[in-house]
């Protein structure tokens, strides 16, 4: 109550992002969404889906990222592997591309929380 | 804002060679479901599945490469592009990225596309031709990593300049990779000049990389310049 209690350092106000609604299309698909995409119905105006790049990494690990897209067209040497050999393989679900990639200069994610978002 | 919903409407207007690579994937089917008050097209978006974590935005890959022997135009650079998949969660992304090749591992002359759904990735397209690209060369070697921490910056909206990123592409050539991110609106410095520095951070570049702002317009009068030339009507 009184002045004197414990001080708490000073932050800068989050800045807040305006969505217009023109049309239908630019609507959530359900009331848990605000326009604009946020995920917390606390925050009418919306805010954006932030995640860094250690959050985008650590959700590759998720069984459901592994699961090879239905529809994948099949471009040998792109989707598949270059023509001739085992065009089998990666239809059934053999990732090809499954290297961790921890470039060991390019840490600018920190250990900080792993999914921000701005409001 | 409205961009996004011409250019969708313009992908549905007869656009054949587009549809062609188009996958007719389960998760556009179970939208058509879910989103039966969409009044729109019949192009149904793809929507994150139960427990996935949403994108601020649906991105679709595209694929292109070039014919050897026939230089670009517009006309054969669309029909050797290929759509290989939309997404709408960082799961789908996943799901499409592990199943694709690294830029670094393609041969010949090819580039990856990855651009906000709905958005072509041509300078015609109405979300670009106002627009402008961040071109960064690269020797060799170096195309896979930059590529991913670049897209996965753009997914994640580190680059915060609203609506404007439209897509980024990595292009595999010869002697050297290209990485470029398109935004709508070349005039809009400090949306360009944002982009940059988010750029150089995200990709980790070292203060003395050369980056270079390019507008479609003067790619257009370029490519035209060069037309005659190429044999190609």
């Amino acid at each position: 109550m009184s002045t004197d209690c414990q001080k708490t350092t000073a932050k800068a106000i989050p800045s807040t992002r305006r969505v217009t609604v023109n049309d239908a299309e630019h609507m959530p698909h359900d009331y848990s969404t605000t326009p604009g995409g946020t995920l917390f119905s606390t925050t009418p105006g919306g805010t954006r889906i932030i995640y860094d790049r250690k959050f985008l990494l650590d959700c590759r690990r998720s069984p459901v990222a592994k699961t090879p897209p239905r529809g994948l067209p099949n471009i040998p040497g792109v989707t598949s592997p270059p023509s001739k050999d085992t065009n089998e393989k990666a239809h059934n679900g053999e990732l090809l591309n499954n290297n961790k990639i921890t470039a060991p200069d390019s840490n600018n994610t920190g250990d900080d929380a792993q999914f921000e978002m701005d409001i | 804002m409205n961009n996004k919903f011409d250019a969708l409407k313009d992908d549905d207007s007869g656009d054949h060679d587009q549809d062609q690579g188009s996958p007719k994937d389960s998760e556009k089917e179970k939208t058509e479901d879910e989103d039966k008050e969409q009044n729109t097209s019949k192009k149904k978006m793809v929507v994150p599945g139960a427990g996935e974590h949403p994108l601020q935005y649906n991105y679709t890959f595209w694929y292109s490469r070039r014919t050897p022997g026939r230089p670009a135009s517009t006309q054969s650079y669309e029909q050797n592009i290929k759509q290989i998949g939309s997404f709408a969660s960082v799961e789908q992304f996943w799901r499409f990225y592990s199943h694709m090749i690294r830029p670094g591992d393609l041969t010949g002359h090819s580039d990856f596309h990855l651009f906000k759904e709905g958005i072509k990735p041509m300078w015609e397209d109405d979300a670009n031709k106002m627009g402008g690209k961040w071109i960064i060369r690269l020797r060799k070697g170096l195309a896979s990593r930059c590529w991913e921490n670049l897209i996965l910056a753009m997914l994640g909206e580190q680059f915060m300049v609203g609506e404007e990123i439209c897509g980024a592409v990595v292009s595999v050539r010869f002697q050297e990779d290209i990485i470029s991110i398109w935004n709508k609106t070349a005039s809009d410095q400090a949306t360009t000049a944002r982009i940059r520095d988010t750029l150089r951070r995200v990709l980790n570049l070292p203060p003395n990389t050369i980056m270079e702002y390019k507008t479609h317009t003067d790619s257009i009068k370029y490519s035209l310049g060069r037309l005659p030339w190429s044999g190609e009507c």
